[in-house]
Order: structure tokens, then C-alpha cells, then sequence
């Protein structure tokens, strides 16, 4: 991870992933984004992710969090500025080519966008589907993944009768069922007490540990503390870098 | 373990009314089925494929009757034998008959009888007023071969010196003022049908860019988690057929009902020039065009609507 030159993050070369020569996951150079004819949001962002890195992203409310993590999972553009991912400027990339790109980031949403007339099952299992395969050859997976997270009871249940925890799991299932090269989770912990926030950063812990690039948008500082991980920290559009 | 009465799914729970919704709306797809919008636009779909139907049953109906009027009109001829003092009435009759036995294109030759101008005249005169001692003309209902008709000059002629009195009538003023009448008639039909037909197309599009608009959140989140535009609107696309068609067909199944109920209830009447005596049972199939049209605009505008709103989206 770089920002200002700055070389941050890393810690898994016995992995193979840290290497200067290894493609940039993702990479932000000088990026400005504003939202219609307003005041720019964020302002010369600069920064990279490696593979298998895990970060936190961090600053106050209205500071650019969800604008950046936005940018990062291809649901927004840029106003000015270069965007890297896996090796390829999204600013060239043909549209058909970016739900390939998509499918491998992993998005957990702030409000979790599950889909309320699909089963807790069916929502976990749709990334799965929209890649075409048969329900025969996800079935199992999807049911280890909701037993893992506490939701094996309640795979048959929709998303307005699942507790706030229930639906963030949920969501952090869907955004980890495909085996991402990135998750990304905006304030996952928001909405769970303090032992549930724990249970899912061993999660995601567990989920680097296997491989995958991690960043946490969030305001629980205790979660930052308990994780020890770099924090890219957002204050009025602009990022800097702790740790 | 089973799952406590208030953690029951309330889709799980909705009984008889759940299995109603989902008769009607389920789609199968990964979008929403029994949802309010759904309902909606079934409904308002089958409303506006009721009224095309029976519009459009009612322009076939009358175009048929049109073309059958003036096809039965057109291979029709009369022979009129007044009461002439230089000829007994069976004479005059018999010459008549015996100049059309020999012409070539004449299929049949009836004279009516008394009861049959009794009928003809008592609806004029009123019931009982034609008695044996009136002097009516004779009548000779004549159908002939539309494939090779008869010269209706020479005819007249032959007719007009065979018998005095004896006067062939082609009916050809009145099959010009009935043609006339009846293509005015199909028009105005086809004409309200193109009107109802195209508010149909208005509303029906109207009706799935709402439902579309509040599916929205599904076709981004199917965007953002990797979708394909192509997945997304097959699935958008299935979804309205089947919406599409279950409207299409419950307002099919509505204007059917109401034809058949008008031929109950109306055997022979007729409205002006309208048969208020039901749809011909040939006529039936052409209706399944509409809700298939139907269909067709809910999907296309689905199609098109959803390529929209993804070009929208990065």
C-alpha cells in the first residue's frame, strides 16, 4: 500500500502476494470525485492495495468513506483521476467487460441490499447464480457458508423478518460466497453489539488469512485496535495513512 | 428444529390469498414476485387486454357480418310478378319459372308462398290485415351462382317479355347503400379498435416502466454484484412476460365470457348494425393476438427500459 510514496501494509511475502513486481490490486491516482455540479468529495486520493492485504478505512461522518468504496466496487466514476484494478484502467475498460471485474469483489453494503423476496439462502447463493451455475453445484457450499455464520437455521426466512445482525451476516455471506479477491464491507460491525463485531472480524481475518484483500470501512475504533491492521484514514476528501 | 409461529416467513404463512398472489405473479425469476407492483400490473393489464378484446372481437364481428351481408345480398335476385288482366297469376308464374329453369347461372328459383308474404308484409300492415283477397304481387326469391352469374340484362329482358307485370330486381341500389353502410360500420370498428390498441400500448408501457422503476433496487444490486446486462434483462423480460400473460389472459378470459353471455342472452337482436349475438366461435383464436400483443409491449418496453437504466449505471 502506498500513499504519498509511502510504502504501507504488506506482511504475507511468504505467500507470494507483496512482491513490487506482482500487479497492484488496486490502484488510485490522484482521483477527485464530486457528485453533480457540488463541491468535490474527494481530492487527490491516491493510494494502492496489494493482494492479500487487509486494511481498515476510517474518518468521520460526510468524510468520503461510502464515495470511495463506491469508486472501489464500479458503482460510481471518477471525476478526474486514474483508477486501477487488477491490472486494468477502468476508465478504458469496455462496459461488458466489468461484470467480470465485479465478480471478483466481494461487497458488504451499508444498508446491505439483500433482496427482500428472496430467502436468506437465495440471497447468499445469487452471486453463485448469476454466474450460471447449476443450484446442484453451489447448494452445499452455500449451506456450510450460512451454518458458518450462524444462519443455518434461518436459510428459509426473507431478509424483513431477520434481525439487524441476521441480515449482516447475511450480506457479509453474499459478499464472501463467491471467494472474492477483494471484500470490501462498509460499517459491517454497525449494526451488531460488541461480541457479534468481534465474531465477524475473526471472519474476515480468517477470509485474508485465506488469501483475500480486505477493507473495512468503519467508525469502531475498538475494532481497528483489536484488528492492528493499517487504517487508511479519510478527512474532508483527502487520505493519508496510520500504521 | 421448527421454527416459532413468529418467525414464520409471512410468504410462508399467507394461505389462500399468498396462493392467489402467486398464481398470478410468480415468475420464477430472481425478481420480485408477489410483490404490490405485480398485482397492479397484472390487473391493469388484464383491464386494457379486456377492453381491446372485446373491441377487437366487435371489429371482426362486424367486418364479417359486412362481408357476409353483401355476399348474401350480391348472390340474391327477386322477381316481382304484378297482377296483370291479360294473364291468369299461375301463368304468369309458370313463364317466369321456365325462363329462369333455362338460364344458365341460376342455382334456385322459390316463389313464396302465402305464408311467406304474410310474413314479409304483416310487420307494414299489422297482424291480420293481409287477407287471401289482397292483391299481392308474386314473389320469386332467386339465389344465383356468384361463380358464373347469369347476364343480368338479358335476364331482365327475357323475364320482362315472358310474363306482363314481371320485373327482375338485382337489388343493386340497396347492395351499394348497404355496402356502403357496412364498410362505414367496419371502419369506424377498426378505428376505435386502433385507438383502444394504442392506449392499451400507453398504459401497458407505462404500467412495466413503473413496475421496473420499483424493481430498481434488484437490478442494481444484481448490477454490482457482477450480473451481466444480458442476465439482468432476460430475467427483467421474463418477469413481465409472465406478467404480461397472466394480465393478457384474464382479460381474454373476461371478454370471452362477455361474448358468450351476449350470445345467451341476445340470440338474434342486433344494435343498429352491430350483432349484439356473440363472437362467431371461428372468430375466437384471432383474440389470443392480444393478450400476446400485450406481452410483446410489456417485454419489449422491459427490454428496453432496463438497457437504459444499466447504460445508466458505470
Amino acid at each position: 500500500m502506498h500513499q504519498n510514496g509511502k510504502r504501507c501494509g504488506g506482511g504475507r511475502d511468504e505467500l507470494g502476494f507483496f512482491h513490487d513486481s506482482v500487479a497492484f490490486m488496486i490502484r488510485f491516482e490522484n482521483v477527485g470525485m464530486r457528485y453533480g455540479m457540488g463541491p468535490e468529495v474527494l481530492r487527490d486520493v491516491s493510494f494502492h492495495l496489494a493482494p492479500g492485504s487487509f486494511h481498515f478505512l476510517t474518518g468521520p461522518s460526510g468524510a468520503g468513506k461510502t464515495s470511495l468504496l463506491k469508486l472501489m466496487f464500479l458503482a460510481s466514476r471518477p471525476s478526474r483521476g486514474l483508477i486501477t484494478m487488477f491490472g486494468r484502467d477502468i476508465a478504458t475498460l469496455p462496459h461488458h467487460e466489468l461484470p467480470a471485474i465485479r465478480r471478483r469483489i466481494g461487497v458488504v453494503f451499508q444498508e446491505f441490499r439483500l433482496l427482500d423476496h428472496l430467502t436468506t439462502y437465495e440471497n447468499v447463493a445469487l452471486p453463485l447464480k448469476i454466474q450460471g451455475r447449476t443450484e446442484d453445484s453451489y447448494r452445499d457450499d452455500v449451506h456450510e457458508l450460512l451454518h458458518w455464520v450462524g444462519l443455518g437455521e434461518r436459510m428459509k426466512a426473507r431478509p424483513p423478518t431477520l434481525s439487524g445482525g441476521e441480515k449482516q451476516r447475511a450480506a457479509i455471506a453474499r459478499a464472501v460466497v463467491g471467494q472474492p479477491d477483494l471484500l470490501l464491507a462498509d460499517e459491517p460491525t454497525g449494526n451488531v453489539d460488541p461480541e457479534m463485531g468481534q465474531r465477524l472480524l475473526r471472519l474476515f481475518v480468517e477470509l485474508n488469512r485465506l488469501g483475500t484483500s480486505v477493507l473495512i470501512a468503519t467508525h469502531d475504533h475498538a475494532l481497528v485496535e483489536a484488528a492492528g491492521a493499517p487504517e487508511l484514514m479519510l478527512h474532508n476528501g483527502g487520505l493519508s495513512v496510520r500504521g | 428444529m421448527a421454527e416459532k409461529p413468529e418467525n414464520l416467513d409471512p410468504m410462508e404463512r399467507r394461505g389462500l390469498s399468498g396462493l392467489l398472489a402467486s398464481l398470478l405473479v410468480e415468475t420464477r425469476s430472481v425478481m420480485p414476485a408477489a410483490g404490490a407492483t405485480g398485482v397492479s400490473l397484472v390487473l391493469v393489464i388484464a383491464a386494457m387486454c379486456f377492453l381491446a378484446s372485446l373491441t377487437f372481437g366487435a371489429a371482426l364481428s362486424v367486418g364479417r357480418a359486412a362481408d357476409s351481408w353483401t355476399s348474401e345480398l350480391a348472390g340474391a335476385l327477386t322477381v316481382e310478378i304484378k297482377p296483370s288482366p291479360d294473364m291468369d297469376k299461375d301463368s304468369q308464374l309458370d313463364a317466369v319459372m321456365s325462363v329462369l329453369a333455362k338460364t344458365p347461372g341460376i342455382k334456385t328459383a322459390r316463389p313464396l308462398d302465402q305464408e311467406d308474404m304474410r310474413a314479409l308484409l304483416e310487420p307494414w300492415l299489422g297482424q291480420g290485415n293481409v287477407t287471401d283477397d289482397l292483391p299481392l304481387p308474386t314473389l320469386i326469391a332467386v339465389e344465383i351462382d356468384m361463380q358464373s352469374p347469369p347476364d343480368m340484362a338479358g335476364l331482365a329482358f327475357q323475364i320482362a317479355a315472358s310474363a306482363p307485370g314481371a320485373l327482375l330486381d338485382t337489388h343493386r341500389q340497396w347492395q351499394a347503400q348497404l355496402l356502403q353502410a357496412a364498410r362505414t360500420v367496419a371502419w369506424l370498428a377498426y378505428g376505435v379498435l386502433a385507438i383502444v390498441a394504442a392506449t392499451t400500448i400507453a398504459i401497458v408501457t407505462f404500467a412495466t416502466r413503473a413496475g421496473l422503476s420499483a424493481n430498481r433496487e434488484v437490478v442494481e444490486v444484481l448490477h454490482l454484484i457482477g450480473a451481466k446486462d444480458r442476465f439482468i434483462a432476460r430475467e427483467v423480460q421474463r418477469h413481465f412476460l409472465h406478467l404480461g400473460l397472466r394480465g393478457g389472459l384474464i382479460g381474454l378470459a373476461l371478454s370471452a365470457l362477455t361474448f358468450l353471455a351476449a350470445g345467451f342472452s341476445g340470440q338474434s337482436e342486433s344494435l343498429f348494425l352491430v350483432p349484439v349475438w356473440g363472437l362467431p366461435a371461428e372468430l375466437y383464436p384471432w383474440l389470443l393476438l392480444v393478450p400476446l400483443a400485450a406481452s410483446l409491449v410489456a417485454v419489449l418496453t422491459a427490454r428496453v427500459t432496463v438497457f437504459r437504466t444499466l447504460e445508466q449505471m458505470l
